[in-house]
């Protein structure tokens, strides 16, 4: 077990992290401890920041929130929502994978983890999401970027550098997020029984309109037993589209999608308002893969490619959701097939895209790259750019990769 | 021309000129080297022309390979590089230097594939952001972010100041629109961030380069998302008797849950200025403007306009029209457009300046403007994109009065200073380059500007690419200069400026 040290001030994340520096100390940094993600890693000490916590500033009308880093998103939310506002990224609850409950974690987790839910495609990741941001170094410094306004062009968008690097630049103290305002209304055209190919020519076609949907995801048949919602059919495959914004406007492009996809009418369905929300937030948590004991992998293709993906491994134990419009898969292998672990990785890397292990028991974490990276420059350029910030790698070190 | 501090020359380069000339001639068509005293002039400056240099040498190369041997070649032998793209850019990030090469990269100029299954465009560097929409707009797609130079300026050079435009607020500037680059850095390394997929692993490089204004690497190739056009698009104009007003207008719409695709103030003085000049019919008897543009399905347009109606009134809006048809709603966009050439028109010099701020803060900023503009005794007109905070003060001058450009320069610093002390920032599209740069310490300290070297020298461990832009050379505050404009005679002219 590793040292834990958890500071209520910046001051003293910045003195703690300079002592380590100065005797080359390892630090893990933690949150919530909502999401063990990343390669497993032992370091001597660790450094909680949840007692770094609390709104700082939060102005509506400005469309932002400037929070410390271990601010439990969930307090974020509600404070957001009531002033009707949230975040549109739609953060994911991880603690439903993880753990098999509810747990969203420290908002300073889910910016080094770069995680966002299935209205991506349309709004964005975190990453455009984050406005500002402060944090110490490895040298113990304090550094600083961004602002609280949306147009910036100030120096280098570090605070894109520092979304997803998984705390390896620097230990997050404070964050600065866009805001948005809440959908009015939501609704969720569904076609029962029909493949991934006809799906994901639904979503090409829906996204050729000017419709503007906000959610496009496909349940093979049998992955969609979990869902507790009247209106919905689990006996066959879901496709399910999203449209959001005033009502009368989602009526009526819920009808021009209707019509636009006619040939399937006999098993289009809609999910009203308070239903479709519960589809999407449950799809956005991952809870097909509630409390999962085998290896969860996020992979992202190019969508073309998303179709000839899955039916390369039809015949495998493969478990999977494709949601962002065919862009994102999320995928469950048994916990010892290593083989189809790597086989997977292979063709994704083929087809132009990359596979992150999401959740994996500790034996995998430690024998397989947590990510795929495959061109040998970027691992070097990558290696710089962290010695730029913590020249004695003693952040998070070998969480991304060995090195890194 | 003002002066400005620049890296130390390199003696040692400019003595092997003619060496290095022959050399470059092996990596690309000799034809593509530019080094005659008369065809080097039109490289000498970019859009910010109150400053002038003339490059060492011009190379316009062809492909990604000769890109990468130049760069190789100049790194290994110590020579600077200056990259430029159309040279549209309002803040000097493309001022040559005396003992730099200046790359230029008209050449990569071919749109390479248009991919509506992915919704995205895989392009060379130099074509314009305008061609792009054009290249798709036949199946009713269009690319979002939309610079006012966007006839002209290249989408390299969008993705080096993360260019903005007046529909960011909903659609996002040029970082949120990008998903990939092919990238060559100083020692010649060519590297892909990005691609069709939407998002990538590992460090966040393509957010990390776009903005950086040429100082981490040579974009050869880009990727960009493409949007479907909305169906249904209409505007209102609004009217105040105060700036207040107007600006109250804006938090309201913005706390009543609506995200316009558009909201422009103007304040009087510009009222004035564009309608003598553009005749766009703009009511005379108000204090501000407010151009509200609003999009989406035809029944949502509607509801939104009603909604933003009923807001105006409550803000006491003394005046309301609505656009009937598309050529309206244009034309309530034709005096906002010309306001840089009407400013041009009504003064003999104006600088151009690019603050955001918190959009709260717009009457106390437009206050203390006006008790600038008595201080300094130089007249000055407002305008500003409401929807994200980014102010365009317009300041007028005369340049044949000795001692006018410093003080307008100066006026300006006050006005970003003051964006900065009210939370703001230095610039919101227009990038640092070498107008900003001796005020970076406003917005940061010596920590903060010494991480942001640090990256760089993960790139450029030489520091060869573009020096002397965006971060202090001495690490000390000045004020800069702006974009300055003599009898309306700006680099480009007939490219509209808002």
């Amino acid at each position: 077990m590793s040292e834990i040290y958890s500071p209520s001030s910046e001051h003293e994340v910045a003195d703690f992290i300079k002592n380590c520096n100065s005797q080359e100390i390892p630090i893990e940094i933690t949150g919530h401890n909502s999401k063990p993600i990343g390669r497993l890693i032992q370091c001597s000490k660790s450094l909680n920041l949840k007692n770094l916590s609390g709104i700082i500033e939060y102005f509506p009308e400005e469309l932002y929130i400037k929070v410390k880093s271990g601010t439990p998103l969930d307090l974020i939310e509600k404070e957001l929502d009531k002033k009707n506002q949230e975040l549109s990224f739609e953060p994911s609850d991880m603690g439903f994978l993880y753990n098999g409950k509810s747990n969203k974690g420290s908002v300073g987790g889910a910016v080094a983890c770069n995680l966002s839910g299935s209205r991506r495609f349309r709004a964005g990741a975190l990453r455009d999401h984050i406005l500002g941001f402060r944090g110490i170094n490895g040298k113990g410094e304090i550094v600083k970027s961004g602002g609280t306004v949306v147009k910036n062009v100030t120096g280098y968008d570090v605070s894109k550098l520092i979304t997803g690097a998984y705390g390896t630049l620097v230990a997050l103290t404070e964050i600065v997020l866009k805001v948005q305002p809440k959908n009015e209304e939501s609704q969720t055209l569904l076609v029962n029984n029909i493949n991934l190919k006809k799906a994901l020519n639904i979503f090409s076609k829906s996204m050729q309109t000017s419709v503007e949907i906000s959610g496009a995801c496909f349940y093979p048949a049998k992955m969609s037993k979990f869902f507790k919602l009247n209106d919905l059919d689990t006996t066959t495959s879901i496709t399910a589209i999203r449209l959001e914004g005033p009502k009368i406007s989602v009526v009526e492009r819920v009808n021009t999608l209707k019509k636009l996809f006619d040939e399937y009418k006999k098993t289009i369905s809609v999910l009203e308002n308070y239903q479709s929300r519960i589809f999407w937030q449950n799809t956005t948590d991952l809870q097909f893969f509630n409390n999962s004991t085998n290896v969860v992998v996020k992979i992202i293709l190019p969508p073309v490619n998303t179709d000839q993906f899955i039916n390369k491994f039809e015949n495998e134990e493969l478990k999977y959701v494709v949601d962002w419009a065919g862009n994102l898969i999320w995928a469950e292998i048994p916990e010892n097939d290593s083989v189809l672990l790597r086989q997977l990785r292979m063709e994704v890397i083929k087809l132009g895209g990359h596979m992150t292990i999401i959740k994996a028991p500790n034996h995998v974490r430690i024998k397989e790259d947590f990510l795929t990276i495959v061109d040998e420059n970027i691992k070097v350029l990558s290696l710089k750019i962290k010695e730029s910030f913590d020249p004695k790698k003693i952040l998070n070190p070998g969480k991304m990769y060995s090195g890194i | 021309m003002s002066t400005l501090l620049m890296p130390k020359i390199d003696q040692s380069v400019l003595n092997d000129r003619e060496k290095i000339v022959r050399d470059l001639k092996r990596f690309t068509n000799p034809v593509n080297i530019v080094s005659d005293p008369e065809g080097i002039i039109p490289y000498e400056t970019d859009a910010l022309s109150a400053y002038k240099q003339k490059p060492m040498v011009v190379v316009l190369p062809e492909n990604t390979t000769e890109v990468s041997n130049i760069l190789k070649y100049c790194h290994e032998n110590n020579i600077k590089i200056v990259p430029r793209g159309s040279g549209t850019g309002l803040s000097g990030g493309a001022l040559p230097l005396a003992d730099g090469v200046l790359l230029g990269l008209s050449k990569f100029n071919k749109i390479l594939e248009i991919d509506f299954e992915n919704r995205c465009v895989v392009t060379q560097p130099g074509v314009t952001n305008l061609s792009l929409t054009k290249a798709v707009e036949h199946n009713g797609f269009y690319y979002a972010p939309d610079p006012s130079s966007q006839i002209a300026c290249s989408i390299g050079g969008n993705i080096a100041e993360n260019s903005g435009g007046v529909h960011s607020l909903k659609y996002g500037t040029t970082t949120n629109n990008v998903l990939g680059v092919e990238i060559v850095l100083m020692d010649g390394t060519v590297m892909k961030f990005g691609g069709k997929k939407l998002e990538s692993e590992g460090y966040d490089l393509l957010g990390l380069i776009t903005g950086s204004e040429g100082l981490l690497g040579v974009l050869t190739e880009v990727t960009v998302k493409i949007l479907k056009k909305p169906q249904s698009v209409k505007a209102l104009l609004l009217g105040f008797q105060s700036v207040e007003d107007s600006g109250q207008c804006v938090s309201d719409i913005i706390s009543g849950g609506i995200i316009p695709a558009g909201m422009e103030i103007m304040d009087k003085p510009l009222i004035k200025a564009t309608d003598d000049y553009a005749k766009a019919g703009y009511p005379k008897d108000v204090e501000a403007i407010l151009i509200v543009e609003l999009d989406g399905t035809e029944s949502e347009v509607n509801i939104l306009i009603k909604r933003v109606e009923e807001i105006a009134k409550k803000n006491k809006s003394t005046y309301l029209r609505i656009s009937k048809n598309d050529e309206e709603r244009l034309r309530f966009w034709l005096g906002r457009k010309a306001a840089f050439p009407a400013i041009g028109d009504m003064s003999p010099d104006y600088l151009c300046m690019d603050g955001t701020i918190p959009r709260k803060k717009l009457a106390e900023v437009l206050k203390e403007i006006t008790k600038l503009s008595q201080k300094h005794g130089l007249k000055v007109a407002n305008c500003f994109h409401a929807g994200d905070g980014n102010l365009h003060p317009l300041i007028m001058f005369d340049s044949n009065i000795k001692s006018e450009l410093k003080k307008a320069e100066k006026f300006g610093a006050d006005i970003l200073k003051y964006c900065v002390k009210v939370g703001g920032v230095l610039t919101g599209e227009h990038g640092v380059g070498i107008e900003k740069r001796d005020l970076m310490c406003e917005m940061f300290n010596d920590e903060d500007i010494q991480q942001q070297l640090n990256i760089k020298q993960a790139f450029d461990e030489k520091s060869l690419l573009n020096p002397g832009k965006v971060y202090p050379i001495l690490h000390r505050c000045a004020e800069g200069g702006k974009m300055h404009v003599h009898k309306g005679d700006t680099k480009f002219k007939d490219i509209p400026r808002f």
